[in-house]
């Protein structure tokens, strides 16, 4: 069988998953965690959501395997269930998910403007959010890539640098944890709600499945997303309970967007702000970019297959980028960064994804199910032992999650509530109907004319025409 | 089932319009691959070399080390090549498999939608 000249390596797959989990959002989402347990033992929820993600990833190592593709998500759900239930999850996972560089773009504007004021707070803000995003739109429009190479050095370096500071940091300060045991927020139920918001800290380590087209061996990219997630698990761990003890209990109480600055100003002066600050605006472009890549390619195929109108399929005739769906795609993200600049509701962000990967993990095990049931003799090169356990765990564990999320408040570092957690429910349910709908009346109309303009249209080929 | 002539003279005249068509040269201008186009049905493969957007020759068998493979039926293998088939669609059904980076796959269906805009 013939191989690829360029095929990417385990180390690259490992890099790529985790890469796109490490973000600037990611340190707050972390401090949120150690608020909801007890700090010193936040590890223990960060570890329960990386075990979560954990059976997850299996899920998707299972189906990745059956149809090794960059169309994946979508044929995984057109075969498990049908093309229209594809179409409405794929939209919905998609978009929303996009949002997420709403809240990336905040907090990296708020890094930036806490370190080089210029006109005033708000304004700074803004100026370096739609720089950002100008910024990745530009070098997606331009079709530069982010090679291998670069992204395993931008991720082991990340991963290793902020080891080492949790170590110094531990080192430094020291860590009580038999105090923190005795606290009453210790319990169960509050390891479980933190794990809920600790999926966040995931997010995006299933975007590497697009590269299984890239690979010889399928498994790899099984094994990769794996050893990403116990590479993940364990830097968080450490960093988020070094960021709860390196942060005073004034800056703890502030809610401040940014503490993993505030954090290296404390322990190691301007110098160390300037190295996160670096850190930071390296994690969020690579994986907003990656996140761009992906959905403007989505936007893109889903056009050519008459889901979306034919204008997002234009591409550049210099660059061959789908200009069109980058476009839409930065216009959108700079209209929800902007929202969360006049609310302040970055958490809002931050809670809608972290249900949405609850939920679309719970699709991907229902897919592993139903897709065994349907096709119980294609070849899969990896499937997951104990029969169904794992997928049905996936499902009772995600959907749990999701429900906890829903059924909570969110409350700021003094304990006071911001919001009802409801809100991102009915929120994400008005969406789910929007793009249900969008299914069933946009689409055929599409479909409609493009079968019409198929059966006008003469065929080229010889004895066929 | 396609034969490998029928896939050949397919392939012939995709080269034609392909290397005719000017926004098309200018767009994959800087692309060069070695491409395998493999029919699974019935195990023909065929070569397809281009540089700088040229598509400099299409031959049977499989030469050399690919940067692209496409797997698919000899039927759709044979309608890609003669425009009558959007490479997308059958690529989100599965029917179509690539191994290849991203930026190629939509390069590759680049070449469709700019030879023949209306499939």
């Amino acid at each position: 069988m013939t191989t690829l000249r360029k095929i990417l390596k385990l180390r690259t797959v490992v890099s790529t998953s985790a890469g796109m989990a490490l973000a600037t959002s990611c340190y707050l989402a972390g401090l949120q965690v150690a608020i909801m347990l007890v700090g010193e033992l936040a590890w223990i929820s960060i570890l329960v959501a990386g075990l979560f993600c954990l059976l997850s990833s299996m899920c998707f190592s299972e189906l990745t395997s059956l149809y090794p593709t960059a169309a994946g998500i979508k044929l995984f759900m057109q075969n498990a269930f049908n093309e229209k239930a594809a179409i409405a999850i794929g939209m919905f996972y998609v978009i929303l998910g996009i949002s997420m560089v709403g809240a990336e773009s905040f907090l990296l504007s708020s890094v930036l403007s806490g370190s080089f004021g210029m006109v005033s707070p708000h304004f700074d803000k803004f100026f370096w959010m739609i720089i950002f995003i100008l910024f990745v739109g530009y070098i997606n429009y331009r079709g530069i890539f982010i090679t291998g190479l670069v992204q395993d050095i931008l991720t082991y370096s990340m991963i290793g640098f902020l080891i080492l500071v949790s170590f110094y940091t531990f080192n430094l300060r020291g860590i009580d944890i038999t105090t923190a045991l005795t606290s009453s927020q210790f319990t169960l139920a509050n390891i479980i709600k933190a794990a809920g918001v600790g999926v966040f800290l995931y997010v995006g380590f299933e975007w590497v499945t697009p590269l299984a087209e890239e690979t010889t061996d399928y498994r790899l990219i099984g094994r990769g997303m794996m050893i990403a997630i116990g590479l993940l698990s364990i830097t968080y761990s450490l960093f988020v309970v070094a960021m709860y003890i390196g942060l005073t209990k004034e800056q703890l109480q502030s809610g401040t967007p940014i503490p993993h600055i505030l954090f290296a100003q404390n322990l190691f002066g301007p110098t160390g702000m300037v190295i996160f600050i670096i850190i930071s605006i390296l994690a969020s472009v690579t994986s907003f970019n990656a996140g761009l890549v992906n959905t403007s390619r989505f936007a893109y195929a889903m056009a050519r297959d008459n889901v979306l109108p034919r204008v997002f399929s234009k591409l550049h005739p210099d660059y061959a980028t789908p200009w069109v769906s980058i476009l839409a795609l930065v216009i959108f993200a700079i209209a929800i960064s902007l929202l969360i600049l006049l609310t302040g509701q970055y958490l809002f962000i931050i809670l809608m994804a972290a249900a949405l990967e609850c939920i679309i993990y719970v699709v991907m095990a229902l897919c592993v199910i139903r897709l065994r049931k349907k096709h119980p003799d294609k070849e899969r090169s990896f499937k997951i032992p104990f029969g169904k356990i794992i997928p049905i765990l996936t499902i009772v564990i995600f959907a749990g999650l999701a429900i906890g999320i829903f059924t909570d408040v969110t409350k700021d570092y003094m304990g006071n509530v911001l919001f009802s957690n409801y809100w991102v429910a009915l929120f994400m349910v008005a969406f789910a109907i929007f793009t249900t709908l969008y299914t069933l009346l946009v689409v055929p109309v599409f479909k409609k004319k493009a079968a019409e303009r198929a059966k006008t249209r003469k065929r080229r080929r010889p004895g066929r025409e | 089932m396609a034969t490998e002539k029928e896939i050949l003279g397919a392939l012939a005249d995709y080269q034609v319009q392909c290397n005719n068509n000017k926004r098309l040269r200018r767009m994959q201008r800087d692309w060069s691959r070695l491409l395998h186009f493999v029919a699974e049905d019935t195990g023909d493969v065929f070569t397809m070399n281009v540089v700088k957007g040229e598509i400099i020759s299409n031959e049977a068998g499989a030469k050399g080390t690919p940067d692209i493979i496409v797997t698919t039926h000899s039927e759709n293998l044979c309608d890609m090549f003669w425009g009558d088939l959007n490479p997308s669609q059958k690529y989100l059904d599965g029917e179509i498999k690539v191994k290849a980076s991203q930026e190629d796959v939509v390069r590759l269906d680049a070449i469709t939608m700019i030879i023949w805009p209306d499939v």
